[in-house]
């Protein structure tokens, strides 16, 4: 039996007021466990920290029970000073007396000092069977590998390789630029789009730190955060690469809204992308247009804004404008999405440029008049309550961005979960542009449709996020912790036990485990770094085999049997 | 705790406390049960609560054996569904205690002593109105000490 510490804190008050702290911590030192039982002011304060550690280490005691306020008050803060002393962080079991105890049953002093009792003793029976997993440590390998060569992937590729790192940039098509190679000019600079990713694709051919694979394609993804194991195929052939962090980039294609309107089937019933294309090869005057916004986007299917179709209609109808004075654009919405100060500024210079708006509702749709051409649409305007007949021969739809087909391929591969959409979520809101597998990144529209800045941006964001795991020299498994401090823990397997049925490979979220092969059976093992310690495996294991050693099973059922023990009280 | 020796004023307690057991997440149901804490909520305190890393780690085994020690019921707080920062980890624990909850109706012990409850994260009103709502039900059933009779 390990000896335990016991150390109560009044909480200058706060908890004392309630139990009977003096009582409980008499009861502690007749335990047979329990080396030493004090009680104090405070535990949390700094020179409190260090007395209390001396008195750990002089009394002897392997494992310290703490009783005081939750976790989340200052129970952490707790528990890292004494780590900062010198005390193991899994020898420390923490106590929550004060908002789990004291504050919720004030009303009856003497039941809430026997549950605080029983509390204390869990903690305590707990104790004896709580273990540290043992970490491991892998070597990063200080290179990175982008998915997509669009705008997000640029920036991330010239801002990594600026800082000195090696990037695999990889690209479906056969050049840089994603998406902006099909536009001719980006809102709201209203620069040409080529400009835009002019010097990044020089960039990335003059840098020597850059190597571009066009015409790519992933083919397998293993390993971890600091050493993932990539086979890809290029119009080069196929290769292996070994890079420490993957930002997927990937991007998001434009939806066609075949049915809607007419669309393919009317001549100048068009989309924002063969608008663009128009743009891009001539300029031709066009006379009159109508653009209707949220085709395929707000709706059921889709409950998304895609949030660049507002401004890009209002770029395109600008421009109509710009290049004939007396040409009638409308723009037909169902609301303006325009946030933020320079977006707003850009609606009202489409408004003073002679835009015209009309408002429409989403039952009631504007229709295209004209049976072998576009000879009209006719809305009713929900403003002035009045039908209106627009003449026009063009009509452009604004749909929104979607996932690309390919995701669920990629994020099956790299372990991750889709979005209800398709797209790439990251951990919301705390952790942006990181994903929930811990050395992949994520920006530009994979994540949601955005702008080019605002995908270059993020592209600049993701790689130093990426930097930041590339930096260091060596990763250690209990390090890979999003919360201040370490990780919990990982699932272990007594490979003796093991029966190898599997169940463990089939339910864990990040594919940390794997059978292996040993010659007379299978025996599951776990991947370390890629496990996160949520103990999915260990509730599916028919025998108990794979356990989480910080919360063994044996720990579990003292706790159970210790929580209505003996009520000494009465 | 068990044994020939208790009154029947005793029984009659126990009967009106039920004794509940809480698996919290630490992510979710343990921040409610934080919150609950700092605004003061009061709470019968009948309920043990012990943290787990994720719902998922609650095992069968020791929700059986909570009930098999006299304990009336067992609570499992978890995250909402699809906001598990360990994936899909939240609903194979509700599919997996959903099947639990078959067997232990089957058995004759009663589906209705686990409680599955996703969702209490920062909802510290959420979580004090489970553990009522769950005492309240509790007290309608007949106590799972067998032995104390």
């Amino acid at each position: 039996m390990s000896k335990v510490a016991v150390l109560l804190c009044r909480c200058f008050g706060a908890v004392d007021g309630v139990i009977d702290l003096e009582a409980l911590r008499r009861e502690a030192e007749e335990d047979a466990s329990v080396v030493s039982s004090t009680s104090s002011d405070s535990l949390c304060l700094k020179e409190d920290m260090e007395k209390t550690a001396a008195l750990i280490r002089d009394c002897g005691a392997e494992k310290v029970v703490i009783g005081g306020c939750s976790s989340l008050a200052r129970g952490d803060a707790v528990i890292g000073g004494l780590v900062r002393e010198g005390i193991k962080c899994s020898h420390i079991g923490l106590v929550d007396l004060r908002e789990g105890c004291a504050w919720i049953h004030g009303d009856d002093p003497h039941v809430a000092t026997l549950k605080a009792w029983n509390l204390v003793q869990m903690e305590i029976a707990a104790m004896r069977y709580r273990k540290a997993s043992d970490d491991v440590t892998v070597r990063v390998c200080p290179e990175a590998m982008i998915v997509g060569a669009g705008p997000a992937g640029l920036s991330a590729a010239c801002t990594l390789s600026r800082l000195g790192f090696r990037v695999h940039l990889l690209e479906r098509g056969s050049s840089p630029g994603g998406m902006l190679n099909l536009i001719s000019h980006v809102y709201p600079s209203d620069e040409k789009s080529g400009d835009k990713t002019k010097k990044y694709s020089e960039e990335v051919e003059k840098n020597p730190l850059i190597s571009f694979y066009p015409k790519a394609k992933i083919l397998s993804v293993r390993g971890f955060a600091g050493d993932f194991k990539v086979h890809i195929s290029s119009s080069e052939g196929e290769k292996k690469l070994r890079v420490g962090a993957v930002i997927l980039a990937s991007g998001a294609r434009v939806w066609l809204p075949y049915g809607l309107y007419r669309y393919g089937k009317l001549k100048h019933v068009i989309t924002q992308m063969e608008l663009e294309r128009q743009f891009l090869r001539e300029s031709v005057p066009i006379k009159t247009a109508v653009f209707i916004q949220c085709v395929g986007a707000r709706n059921k299917d889709r409950p998304y804004c895609a949030t660049m179709c507002c401004p890009s209609s209002l770029k395109n109808a600008a421009r109509i404008r710009d290049e004939n004075p007396d040409a009638r654009v409308f723009i037909l919405h169902r609301d303006i999405m325009t946030p933020g100060s320079v977006l707003e500024a850009y609606y009202r210079k489409a408004l003073a440029k002679g835009v015209q708006f009309i408002r429409f509702q989403e039952t009631n749709s504007p229709e295209i008049l004209g049976d072998e051409r576009v000879e009209g649409v006719e809305v009713f305007d929900i403003i002035n309550g009045m039908k209106r007949e627009i003449d026009t021969d063009l009509v452009v739809l604004s749909t929104p961005l979607v996932p690309n087909d390919d995701n669920a391929k990629l994020a099956g591969m790299l372990g991750l979960e889709l979005d209800r959409y398709g797209f790439f979520p990251e951990i919301y809101p705390l952790h942006p542009l990181e994903t929930r597998m811990d050395g992949v990144f994520i920006c530009g529209s994979a994540r949601w449709p955005v702008s080019s800045d605002q995908a270059m941006m993020q592209g600049e964001g993701a790689a130093v996020k990426a930097a930041s795991l590339l930096g260091r020299e060596a990763v250690s498994a209990l390090s890979l912790s999003r919360v201040p401090g370490e990780k919990f823990g990982h699932a272990s397997v007594r490979a003796e036990a093991c029966t190898g049925c599997g169940n463990c490979v089939a339910v864990c979220p990040f594919e940390a485990c794997r059978l292996q092969n040993t010659g007379r059976k299978s025996v599951s093992r776990v991947n370390k770094l890629r496990c996160k310690a949520c103990g999915n495996c260990v509730s599916a294991c028919p025998n108990g085999t794979i356990q989480l050693p910080e919360h063994d099973y044996r720990a579990v059922g003292a706790m159970i049997k210790q929580a209505f023990a003996e009520e000494r009280f009465k | 705790m068990t044994g020939p020796g208790r009154s029947n004023n005793r029984r009659t307690e126990e009967q009106a406390t039920p004794r509940m057991l809480v698996f919290a997440c630490k992510w979710c149901g343990l921040i409610g049960a934080d919150g609950a804490g700092k605004k003061r909520i009061p709470l019968p305190a009948s309920f043990r609560v012990i943290p787990v890393e994720c719902a998922a780690l609650v095992e069968p085994d020791a929700v059986i054996r909570a009930l098999a020690s006299g304990i009336s019921g067992v609570a499992v707080l978890g995250c909402h569904l699809g906001g598990c920062r360990f994936n899909h980890a939240n609903h194979a624990a509700l599919k997996r205690l959903e099947l639990l909850k078959t067997l232990l109706d089957a058995t004759g012990i009663g589906g209705k002593r686990l409680l599955l409850a996703f969702g209490t994260a920062h909802e510290d009103h959420q979580y004090a109105e489970v553990i009522h709502a769950f005492f309240a039900e509790l007290k309608t059933l007949p106590s799972t000490d067998p032995w104390m009779y």
